[in-house]
């Protein structure tokens, strides 16, 4: 039997990893810009988002998939652990310009469990809307 | 002539040698706002979405492709895969190899399935990044 890496809890399908919120403002879109070297205008500009048919500014798709796998990491500890991870874009995240930006929840439950092998399905959830879908990550937790 | 179908197989040199540094790592989960310690040791793991860092190198220069006559601002990022064989950490030399897979043409919409292969110093894959990417033309 696999026991989570964190706590004694046994690991089977079904169970629930901890939940995370997050809350992304302008501040954190420059922040993950700079850092991705990604300056995609429309996660800046309320200018030219609005050009290309956007509500708004919204977040980097990526900076939502990676804030999503921390529920896994959180929980598996070691990152070194994770052997895939995979999302769909459904809807941006729309982050106003102001002091609350955006609330973006993530839950997470294994859907499989093969020795060593775990697959978590992630849901991820802004503005009562899905960001992510199909969001799947796999641990080796070997 | 426009990007099509015939495309899929085409690939690109691989990008300039990118070296991932301690700094690079802490300000990428610094954005990320995370905490993990694996990022902030003496020889700290990256963060594994930062490939995407990697990664864009390697779109760019299929954006840069002029016969395919891709705009980025009429791209839409439908899915992202990542596949790891190992983490990359502090003082790695990395490459992307961005290959064209497939591409579904439907009226002015192209979708375009594409994969990028990240190489270490020694020449290993570390991971696989695959995205399926939908373009829209102007109507004519």
């Amino acid at each position: 039997m696999n026991v989570s890496p964190l706590d004694s809890s046994p690991i089977e399908v079904g169970s629930e990893l901890p939940p995370l919120t997050v809350r992304l403002t302008r501040a954190s879109l420059v922040r993950y810009a700079g850092a991705s070297g990604d300056f995609n205008p429309i996660h800046y500009s309320d200018h030219f988002a609005a050009k290309v048919g956007l509500p708004g500014v919204v977040a980097h798709g990526m900076l939502t998939m990676g804030t999503a796998l921390r529920v896994v990491t959180d929980w598996v500890g070691d990152p070194a652990k994770v052997t895939s991870f995979f999302v769909r874009f459904t809807n941006p995240v729309v982050v106003p310009d102001d002091e609350d930006g955006a609330e973006v929840s993530f839950t997470a439950r294994v859907i499989a469990v093969e020795s060593n092998h775990v697959s978590i399905a992630i849901e991820a959830s802004s503005g009562g809307q899905k960001a992510l879908g199909a969001a799947r990550a796999e641990v080796d937790l070997g | 002539m426009a990007l099509s179908e015939a495309h899929a197989g085409r690939s690109y040199p691989p990008t300039p040698v990118y070296e991932i540094t301690a700094a690079k790592i802490s300000e990428f989960a610094n954005a990320l706002g995370d905490d993990n310690p694996a990022y902030r040791t003496e020889d700290p793991l990256a963060p594994p979405t930062l490939v995407a860092m990697v990664a864009f190198a390697a779109w760019d220069q299929m954006f840069a492709d002029r016969e395919l006559e891709l705009e980025l601002r009429r791209v839409i990022h439908a899915d992202q895969r990542f596949s790891y064989v190992r983490p990359l950490r502090a003082g790695d030399r990395v490459t992307a190899t961005l290959t064209i897979e497939k591409v579904r043409a439907r009226g002015t919409t192209e979708i375009v399935s594409c994969s990028i292969e990240v190489h270490d110093q020694g020449g290993d894959v570390t991971c696989t990044a695959a995205s399926t990417l939908v373009h829209s033309r102007e109507a004519a």
